[in-house]
């Protein structure tokens, strides 16, 4: 365990883990702001992709 | 002779459940009527509420079979225990679920990790009561509101706790519409609740079909502890956005969805025993997911309204999505916008909830894959 097992340590671990969680969905987020690039790459028609299916 | 029929009589009535029925039983059979009755009356979330209620009532009537090893109920919870319905049930959820939203308007998917200070609340409130900290850890996670995330993280930190903690997470989902709305209504004025949000963008098949292979990577490469969830949750989502599985894609968001919420259900409940589930760490930890999810409400709505202080008039988002960020796809969204078109019917905020409220179910794992880790759990 690396957090202690105490009051402190549930803290410590809440402090670390809100932080974290908020750095890394702000991360996908940031990721996700760039999907509209791909776009760049072309664009996929439903009714072919559909056509192509078995 | 007459003593030899009592005692006959008395070998028989042992053999029935009835000689082993005491109050707590009907404590427990009652709670299980009321799920269903919210279910049947109310329409609270029926398709998990008459399954936990029944199988809630079934479990306490002694001598029921169903919930004794070799019992269908008792087989539906190493399902649960087992962690194999979990993934399954992301399997079908991301068949469901159209990501759009969340593509369309990343700025939103902050409040899915926002929305989650409740699980923190409820983790320090645990230690406070002297649970250990895994335990405690175990219980924060029912404010993530989703419940096979919850599931998956107790298995793994508190498997004892399963019980308590499946029932709270589910329960509460179930009953979101009840919680959520009087938080929302206390942080945020008439005004904000009115505010209108801009309509999104499209979002292209490319983008679609990107998102699902993106997530993967990302969550197995950062949170290997949750990834079994996300990486089914964006399977069943591939099948359903390549377009050229649409058998696979739609027995998963149907059928083996289905089969799935049965056994479920019939899982969580069967654990309702009154032996088990009549103590005062059950009743600590109902109180403890009942503060998680009023304190990621709260979190929620009150960083929608910080978000508005950095935001020009004109972009500023309706703070009622806050509380979408709480994950539970997608009754959170609901509620967001139900609680904003009870003050303009015209406001549809529904397909803009489903943003945050699908980035909750990232926030709940990120959370839970940093807790696991935090305490040296793989």
């Amino acid at each position: 365990m690396i957090v202690p097992d105490s009051v402190y340590g549930a803290v410590i671990l809440s402090i670390i883990d809100f932080t974290l969680s908020v750095v890394m969905i702000t991360g996908i987020g940031f990721v996700l702001a760039l999907f509209p690039l791909l776009n760049r790459l072309g664009k996929l028609d439903d009714e072919k992709i559909k056509k192509g299916s078995h | 002779m007459f003593e030899q029929v009592l005692g006959f009589l008395q070998a028989m009535a042992d053999q029935t459940g009835v000689a082993h029925f005491w109050w707590g039983n009907v404590v427990m059979i009652a709670i299980g009527c009321a799920m269903i009755l919210l279910a049947i009356v109310k329409k609270y979330e029926p398709l998990l509420l008459v399954g936990i209620g029944f199988a809630c009532v079934i479990s306490n009537v002694p001598g029921s079979d169903l919930i004794l090893p070799g019992g269908l109920f008792n087989y539906a919870y190493h399902g649960i225990e087992l962690l194999v319905i979990p993934p399954l049930i992301f399997f079908g959820v991301g068949a469901m679920t159209d990501f759009g939203p969340m593509i369309a308007h990343p700025k939103l998917v902050i409040l899915g990790a926002l929305a989650h200070l409740g699980i923190f609340i409820s983790l320090i409130g645990a230690k406070m009561l002297g649970f250990s900290i895994n335990e405690a850890g175990a219980i924060g996670i029912i404010g993530g509101a989703d419940g096979p995330m919850a599931v998956f993280v107790c298995v793994k930190l508190a498997p004892h706790l399963l019980p308590q903690v499946a029932v709270a997470a589910y329960s509460y989902m179930a009953l979101m519409p009840l919680i959520q709305p009087p938080v929302i209504k206390l942080l945020t004025s008439r005004e904000e609740r009115l505010i209108r949000m801009k309509q999104m963008r499209p979002v292209s098949r490319l983008e679609k079909i990107a998102f699902p292979i993106v997530i993967g990577i990302v969550v197995n490469l950062f949170f290997p502890p949750v990834a079994p969830l996300i990486t089914m949750l964006m399977l069943g989502n591939l099948f359903k956005e390549c377009l050229v599985t649409e058998r696979l894609y739609k027995t998963a968001a149907n059928d083996l969805m289905n089969v799935i919420i049965i056994i479920l259900t019939v899982g969580i409940g069967s654990t309702m025993n009154a032996e088990k589930f009549l103590t005062v760490k059950t009743i600590e930890i109902i109180v403890l997911g009942l503060i998680a999810f009023l304190g990621g409400t709260a979190s929620g709505v009150i960083g929608a309204k910080i978000m508005n202080l950095f935001l020009k008039e004109g972009n500023k988002i309706n703070p009622c999505l806050g509380s979408a960020g709480i994950a539970s796809v997608p009754i959170a969204a609901r509620v967001a916008h139900i609680v904003a078109a009870k003050e303009d019917r015209e406001n549809l905020l529904i397909y803009h909830a489903m943003g945050p409220n699908l980035a909750g179910v990232f926030g709940t794992a990120i959370s839970g894959g940093i807790m696991l880790a935090l305490l040296g759990v793989k």
